[in-house]
């Protein structure tokens, strides 16, 4: 899937991950993927969460041994 | 969740109390919602330039520093400044900070001293209002 930008927030805690996303996909254009990797097991529920209350689309997640991978499409 | 407003009382002054308070003010501004919080009594701790640096843990779980650290959880110092940067409204109570002899100038930048009426004003057509 080709991402318009990929976010590393591994190794950070909540609610970094949700802050720095929301920082990430306003610097992507609207139906542009972000694609955000992360290592804190309260982002898998809490970027599900994110996307749906910013009316966005999770359109794909991901595990890759210790890390979660998210592609978020822009609404 | 644009258009959801959420109202939040800060009571509290330890360490704990404040990664309540920021933890859940930041997500919600990072969610789109619009966010105010109403610092008093001891929430003051919390805006506080010097104090907000450098808030007690309980009695008794001092051990916890050590659980913060290795979770690299960001500083209270950090996420209020990620809060400011997200236009999260910051109050202080102005009756509590003559209590405790407190000056503006005394707390963080950017902040609106008010009193009770201010925040109800504020709170009542609020989607959630969280008490810490």
């Amino acid at each position: 899937m080709e991402a318009a930008k990929v976010l590393d927030a591994k190794g950070l805690a909540c609610p970094m991950p949700v802050v720095r996303t929301k920082k990430a996909i306003e610097e992507i254009n609207a139906g542009e993927i972000l694609e955000v990797h992360t290592t804190d097991k309260g982002s898998k529920s809490d970027l599900t969460a994110w996307a749906k209350s910013g009316g966005h689309e999770l359109v794909k997640e991901a595990e890759e041994g210790d890390v979660f991978k998210f592609w978020i499409k822009k609404a | 969740m644009a258009n959801t407003k959420v109202a939040i009382i800060a009571a509290n002054g330890g360490l704990f109390d404040a990664y309540k308070v920021f933890n859940l003010a930041t997500a919600a501004a990072a969610s789109d919602a619009e966010v105010g919080i109403f610092f008093t009594f001891e929430g003051l701790n919390l805006i506080h330039k010097e104090a907000h640096k450098n808030l007690p843990l309980p009695e008794g779980k001092e051990h916890f520093e050590e659980g913060f650290k290795q979770a690299n959880v960001p500083s209270i110092a950090e996420l209020l400044s990620i809060a400011q940067e997200m236009g999260v409204k910051l109050l202080a109570c102005q009756m509590t900070m003559d209590v405790m002899k407190l000056e503006k100038e005394q707390l963080v930048g950017g902040i609106e001293v008010a009193g009770a009426a201010s925040f109800i004003e504020y709170a009542k057509d609020a989607n959630m209002t969280l008490t810490f």
